[in-house]
């Protein structure tokens, strides 16, 4: 008989924690369009009647709406028996595991262990200022040598490497439950007891006296035991932002002298345990209790995002359907969906570069694959219609909303989830209007459907928002497309390929509209949760993540970020920087290191948050986002997309006051300008955060704590009030 | 049967586990809710692409509900569209309007005026719905189901796209629930249990396993198969046998007209090589005659066309008529100055049955009336139910007291909307049939015309050289002795069209009055049969049989002879096949019995007596062979005893204490000739059998071997002395003289008679 030893994983894969000024906290949702979890003051999670969790229903502190509470990205380790095991099972204290024991002098064994505590091990790092420019998509497939650096006078290696914010990992376990990125002697790191608290480390940390904030930290830690179940959670920065110059920003992306505390890096985790070591002595068994470690086989990655303010409100793309589709169509991971027929595993598992390149040459989507209703359409369909509340680029008084999800209306719910039954289809014509108006991949730079009709009101491609880049004339990707697996779906959808769960598998539930409601308890399941409260598009460039996470080169398996191995004090700087010494360039193949997903998004990032509302679009050329008609006296007559949208789901325009209250504007008080983006630098804690009341189709989304003391009352749409202009952000990025 | 009576069928109790599992909720599995209690549903309906029970023909077919082409399909079905499990042609891709003519003789195609029945679904078998390929799938029926599948959870029942069946509900199929409709479905889908009975009669197995002893010990008999000839030749890897075609069984017969009827539903598409008159063209066009290539050019044109037959259906071969065998009743019928009174052989009169005859009295004419008179219909249903066959078309025109009319169209002369009509049904009831065919005398050659007896067939088969027989080179050309019987009895099968001016005087007026001029090569009304002509013989279904008939003759002769054509190395257009290719019969696969008789033995016992139930053949065929053998086929040779196989005839009683010396009743006695085996294990086991595409490797060492024995004298003397059939026995008696046991395995014996 053979033992196969545990295989354990860290879930979820990449999680989530968001900035906060406040020392309270709540825990991550891990699925999309949720509230956070409750939890106490040491991070564990409330829970109801039901044993679910509590959801939060304040973002700020009881007594001070400048204060926004943390949000923690909790991390659990994952138990999986053997290679059927898909779904794995949360390890606890004293539960029993094949270990794989090994020591110095001895060959490994399996071995069964009792699990006494995790050490977890994270490293955040914050690498914007010593990163590149971002310029759109110029990047996405490596640096021209004379790419522009941030910071761009500091070329001495060493100097360089300080731009980079590296508290050094901190490791934390039941014992030594709290651990703080900070300096090592300041406040922030007066209540680490974390296992290597003394363990010097190059640190490195932006002057003290940077304006108008100062960072000594990047976050903390902690561990809990939850009904014998060992977490983490890691809590991000404070939200603090400064200049080494006076501070003023002057752009929505790079600003140089500007720090900001967001950061991401590697989650590992070693499992202590204990078992009985049998020895000989003679004949005499000699049995001996044995503590020993296991590193956690599937390590995971943490990002540190700006605080979702809107929690509800699904992005138009997540960021698990990015990644989805990246790894359906690179990486096998869903043969039956996306692979070489006859799509089965066995002919779709390719195991080394070879197989994959051929792989990749013949699979192809299953042209029989049915897609399931409402966990694979009904959200493209389902989201804009949300999301128009706060834009206010659909004017009700204008002829009705298109995205009405009614009886009769464009996106009607009760037509376009009926595949045909029996040999008729009623909705055909519905649902294939439906994809005709779907932007195709190929068409991320026509703003209106093809055809020959003379008609001046052609109808926009949907989804009508900003894409990678809308900017420059550099690779122009200017309107959102879904992605490539979500518009197969659609196009499944409506031939008439799909799958109705409610009717097949929830009859007795009359009210079903969800069936994917339930808190997921698999250890994937928590993977894509938690990233579908991440924005998956457009990327320009993004929110939490940008346009490397549609890189694969990234990923050792779907969902996992590659770890790469790297010198305490020494991480990758910019290539012809790091050439100077040789020392690290950055390496996509060997791994990531911290601070290298967040890298490339603007700093400080409340100057891309603010101006990130809508954006006016040259659609005049496909391939020109920017023309200079004037400079050879061209007649041509300019076409422009007015108020195209960025992602109203984590950056609000306009919002309801109140529960049946008046529109006004989400950031009343902060106007848009570059000022604007300075005063948002500290005004982002005073902002109100968006709750929904209502279920379905009925759900209406309003404003709470909001802070007028620091903002002043909100302005409605249409009033102007003294420097505030036209609050309709239309500057160019 | 009492016991029946409490039984419930197969069916119900299908609907029964399934009501059970479902519980009182049902999903919507796509509008069709619960499927399994209507079995027209059950049947025919797919969920989400996925057929519920796969149809019977194992096609994978499937009901889209939207049109084809991801055309914007109306959303509703028009109602009085049925609709089909199978795809129907004339979407796009439809080969409708690509029927331009591009054949050189583009009018000519068999029965012009009948209505060729539109291909409104497709008969052909295919290996799916792309590609070529004709072979049958042999995965089961329930294997391709979806209700199978899902019970299973299998793909795409497995989770990734679906859930397992039934939906909705915690209970899951037991294994032995899922196999009781498994075999609900793999025994045809019953609905009820006198069906259930039939399909069981169909399905009873050769040996039930107790048996398997008490046959290979000779106390039971071994039944004769009730397959076609050529699946239990296909069992034991023999030749495919074309026999003779009165000696088709009543399946293999219908199976064969099944076939031609499915070609005729594609004749009118031009370039499809499933249509029958694409085959019949090929003759028209590139027909050799009147030198060597004429036997050998013949040859190949049986041979792609019965290819193509087994496309249809593997079983099918081209039967061979026996011109010899009419010898007698033609004598008169041939040399004559009357027409049409010649005799061919049954499987190619016109008759009608129930079903034509029911279409006929329901038709109507073009005024509404009924097409038929009552006296007509009355003549007609007495045809039907007599079952009499009549020799053509004309002489079923007569008995049914129905005239002969012709009409003027536009200056041809069509058949009248009432024969064309008749003719049409009469087409479909036999396809093997033709309209323009009158077997008998040629106007004019009454004095010079000769039918072939036995005796002429003979002298040819003692020509010595085969240019005399087969046709000279292309360097000094003339027609071999075979062809000129062979034109002869194209003239035969084609006869004269008594209803022709030239033939018929009252016909010169019947023309006068319809202002019509005669043309001897009107479509509808030739002044000789379609047979008569190498332009048009082809469309005539009893030509194949004519030509396997001159093929077999050929064959028979080279049996004997060892000559061949001149010019070895020329390829036969439109065949890429030279000569040489087409001199063995046996490498083309095929060989020549006038009937065959087929035992099935298990392998899996060893045997040391065999006792045959009497062989069904005819009393003709006793009489008439030539030759008979006995075979004993897939003889083991691994590691085995040596034995004698010792072979009687009309010996219920032989064993070993049978004698072998003047008994008229012994055939022969033989021995084995086994090795032993010196390999690993499983060295002496059964080959796998030869089914890549590549192995060209020879026979391997332990390929189970076949043995013949020549019976024919044999046979003549138990018939000799009274015999009325035959029963075969074989006794295994060991070296020693003794009784022995496991030294023979085999696995079938045949008792073949050859013309």
């Amino acid at each position: 008989m053979s033992k196969s030893y545990t295989t354990f994983k860290i879930h979820p894969s990449i999680g989530i924690a968001r900035l906060g000024n406040s020392d309270q906290f709540y825990i991550a949702p891990e699925q999309p369009g949720t509230l956070p979890i409750a939890c106490d003051t040491s991070g564990k999670e409330k829970q109801d009647a039901n044993g679910n969790p509590v959801r939060v229903s304040s973002f700020k502190d009881d007594n001070d709406l400048s204060k926004i509470k943390k949000q923690a990205a909790r991390f659990r380790v994952f138990a999986y028996a053997d290679e059927g095991d898909s779904e794995g099972k949360e390890i606890q204290v004293g539960g029993k595991y094949n270990f794989i024991y090994q020591t110095a002098v001895t060959a490994p064994r399996i071995v069964e262990g009792t699990v006494t505590d995790i050490d977890w091990t994270v490293h955040l790092a914050n690498k914007k200022a010593s990163w590149y420019e971002f310029q759109e998509t110029n990047g996405q497939h490596g640096y021209a040598p004379d790419h522009p650096l941030r910071n761009p006078e500091v070329t001495q290696p060493d100097l360089r490497r300080q731009l980079i914010i590296d508290p050094g990992p901190v490791t934390v376990n039941l014992k030594n439950n709290q651990g703080a990125f900070a300096k090592f002697g300041s406040e922030s790191k007066r209540n680490d007891n974390s296992k290597n608290k003394k363990v010097a480390y190059p640190q490195t940390f932006p002057p003290a006296d940077i304006k108008p904030n100062s960072i000594e930290t990047l976050g903390s830690v902690l561990v809990n035991e939850q009904d014998k179940n060992i977490r983490l959670l890691v809590l991000g920065g404070n939200g603090n932002s400064g200049s080494t110059k006076t501070p003023v920003i002057d752009n929505f992306v790079n600003n140089d002298g500007w720090f900001d505390d967001i950061s991401d890096g590697p989650v590992t985790a070693k499992i202590e345990y204990t078992f009985i070591n049998i020895s000989y002595d003679g004949d005499k068994e000699i049995k001996t209790k044995t503590k020993a470690t296991m590193e956690v086989q599937v390590p995971a990655w943490v990002v540190v995002g700006y605080p979702r303010y809107a929690p509800e409100l699904e992005d138009m793309i997540t960021m698990d359907e990015t990644m989805y589709d990246i790894f359906v169509r690179n990486m096998a991971y869903e043969p039956r969906l996306f692979g070489v027929p006859p799509f089965t595993i066995e002919n779709n598992s390719p195991t080394t570069q070879e197989e994959l390149d051929l792989w990749k040459n013949a699979a192809r989507f299953n042209p029989d694959y049915y897609p399931k209703f409402y966990r694979d359409i009904w959200p493209i369909l389902r989201r804009p219609y949300e999301q128009t509340t706060f834009t206010m680029v659909f004017d009700p008084s204008d002829g009705g909303d298109p995205h009405n999800r009614g009886t009769g209306g464009n996106l009607s719910q009760a037509a376009l989830s009926q595949p045909p039954q029996n040999g008729e289809d009623p909705n055909f014509k519905l649902r294939q209007f439906v994809l005709g108006i779907m932007r195709k991949s190929s068409q991320t730079n026509a703003y209106t459907v093809e055809g020959n009709a003379k008609s001046a009101n052609k109808p926009r491609l949907m989804p009508m928002l900003c894409g990678n880049n809308p900017l420059t004339n550099v690779s122009p990707d200017k309107f959102l497309a879904m992605r490539p697996t979500q518009l197969f779906f659609l196009r499944q959808w409506a031939a008439g390929k799909f799958v109705n769960e409610c009717q097949e598998w929830e009859e007795g539930n009359p009210n079903c509209s969800n069936p994917w409601a339930l808190p997921p308890t698999t250890g994937i399941g928590i993977d894509r949760g938690v990233l579908g409260n991440a924005v998956g598009g457009a990327f320009c460039p993004g929110a939490e993540m940008t346009w490397i996470m549609k890189n694969p080169a990234i990923y050792s398996e779907p969902y996992r970020i590659k770890h790469a191995t790297y010198v305490p004090g020494a991480l990758s700087i910019p290539k012809p920087i790091a050439d100077k010494d040789g020392s690290t360039a950055p390496n996509l193949k060997a791994g990531l290191e911290p601070g290298d997903l967040t890298k490339y998004i603007g700093v400080p990032w409340q100057a891309d948050f603010h101006e990130c509302t809508d954006q006016n679009v040259d659609v005049t050329y496909e391939n020109w986002n920017t023309i200079y008609p004037d400079s050879t006296g061209d007649p041509v007559q300019q076409q422009i997309a007015y108020n195209i949208p960025w992602w109203p789901a984590h950056r609000p325009m306009v919002v309801f006051e109140s529960l049946n209250g008046p529109q006004v504007y989400w950031a009343s008080g902060i106007p848009d300008n570059n000022a604007g983006d300075l005063q948002m630098v500290e005004a982002w804690k005073d902002l109100g955060f968006i709750v929904s009341s209502g279920e379905g189709n009925n759900k209406q989304f309003y404003q709470v704590e909001r802070n007028n003391e620091a903002l002043g009352e909100p302005v409605q749409p249409g009033n102007r009030i003294l420097g505030l202009g036209d609050t309709r952000s239309k500057s160019k990025k | 049967m009492a016991s029946t009576k409490n039984q419930k069928a197969m069916y119900d109790q299908v609907v029964s586990i399934l009501d059970t599992l479902q519980g009182n909720t049902i999903p919507s599995y796509q509008g069709l809710y619960a499927f399994w209690q209507n079995p027209e549903v059950f049947l025919n309906a797919s969920l989400y692409g996925q057929r519920l029970i796969a149809p019977q023909d194992g096609l994978t077919t499937q009901t889209t509900a939207s049109g084809c082409c991801g055309s914007s399909a109306p959303a509703t079905h028009a109602p009085d569209k049925t609709m089909s499990p199978v795809k129907t042609e004339g979407c796009c891709g439809s080969q409708e309007t690509a029927t331009a003519p591009i054949d050189s003789q583009p009018k000519l195609t068999s029965s012009a005026n009948l209505a060729a029945p539109k291909v409104t679904t497709d008969c052909w078998p295919s290996g799916g719905s792309s590609g070529g390929g004709g072979a049958f799938p042999t995965v089961k029926r329930s294997d391709q189901s979806g209700i199978i599948i899902g019970l299973k959870g299998q793909y795409p029942f497995d989770g990734s796209m679906f859930p397992k069946l039934l939906w909705d509900t915690t209970n899951e199929a037991t294994a032995e629930q899922i196999q009781f409709i498994a075999n609900w479905i793999d025994s045809g889908c019953p609905l009820t249990l006198e069906e259930e009975q039939t399909n069981k009669l169909q399905m009873v197995s050769t040996a039930k396993v107790s048996n398997l002893v008490a046959l290979a010990r000779g106390e039971m008999l071994h039944a004769q198969a009730q397959a076609p000839t050529n699946e239990s030749k296909a069992s034991v890897n023999g030749l495919t046998v074309r026999k003779e075609v009165s000696s088709l069984t009543a399946e293999e017969l219908e199976t064969f007209r099944e076939a031609i009827n499915c070609m005729n539903q594609y004749n009118d598409y031009w370039q499809d090589d499933r249509s029958f008159d694409y085959w019949a063209r090929i003759h028209t066009n590139s027909c050799q005659h009147g030198w060597e290539q004429f036997l050998p050019w013949h040859r190949l044109y049986l041979y792609f066309f019965e290819q193509k037959l087994q496309d249809y259906n593997p079983n099918i071969s081209l039967p061979y008529w026996s011109w010899t065998d009419y010898a007698d009743v033609n004598t008169n019928t041939f040399n004559n100055s009357q027409f049409d009174l010649g005799v061919i052989p049954d499987a190619y009169g016109c008759f009608l049955t129930a079903k034509g005859f029911e279409k006929l009295s329901t038709m109507k004419a073009a005024d509404g009336s009924l097409l038929f008179s009552p006296k007509e219909t009355t003549a007609l249903a007495s045809l039907t139910k007599k079952g009499t066959i009549f020799n053509s078309g004309l002489r079923f025109l007569k008995a049914a007291g129905i005239d002969y009319e012709i009409i003027n169209q536009n200056n041809v002369a069509i058949w009248s909307p009432k024969i064309n009509a008749l003719y049409t049904v009469l087409k479909e009831v036999n396809p093997l049939w033709f309209p323009n065919r009158w077997p008998g005398s040629l106007n004019g050659t009454a004095a010079i015309s000769q039918y072939p007896t036995k005796d002429d067939i003979a002298l040819i088969l003692d020509i010595n050289n085969f240019a005399d027989m087969g046709g000279g080179s292309a360097y000094d050309h003339y027609f071999g002795a075979l062809e000129k019987v062979h034109n002869g009895m194209h003239n035969f099968s084609g006869g004269t069209n008594p209803n022709y001016p030239d033939n018929n005087k009252d016909w010169v007026k019947i023309y006068q009055k319809l202002n019509l001029t005669p043309d001897p090569q009107n479509l509808d009304n030739p002044i000789y049969g379609w047979m008569t002509d190498n332009r048009t013989t082809a469309f005539d279904p009893l030509f194949w049989g004519h030509h396997s008939n001159v093929d077999r003759i050929w064959a028979k002769w080279q049996e004997q002879h060892t000559g061949t054509p001149l010019e070895m190395d020329a390829v036969m257009a439109p065949w890429t096949l030279t000569v040489k290719e087409a001199m063995s019969i046996q490498k083309l696969g095929y060989t020549y019995m006038r009937d065959s008789v087929f035992y099935p033995v298990s392998n899996a016992v060893g045997l040391t007596q065999f006792k045959a139930a009497p062989a069904q053949v005819s009393q003709t065929t006793l009489q008439a062979h030539r030759k008979a053998e006995i075979v004993l086929h897939r003889v083991q040779m691994g590691n085995l005893q040596n034995a004698s196989i010792r072979v009687f005839l009309n010996t219920p009683d032989a064993s070993v204490d049978t004698p072998i010396t003047d008994n008229p009743n012994f055939v022969e006695a033989f021995s084995t000739f086994n090795g032993s085996c010196f390999g690993g294990p499983g060295h002496c086991n059964l080959p796998l059998p030869n089914t890549r595409t590549f192995d060209r490797r020879p026979l391997h060492n332990h390929e189970p071997r076949n043995y013949k024995i020549d019976a024919t004298d044999a046979v003549q003397r138990v018939l000799n002395n009274g015999a009325k059939n035959i029963t075969v026995q074989l006794v295994i008696v060991g070296l020693n003289g003794k009784p022995v046991e496991n030294a023979v395995f085999i696995e079938g014996v045949s008792l073949n008679f050859m013309d």
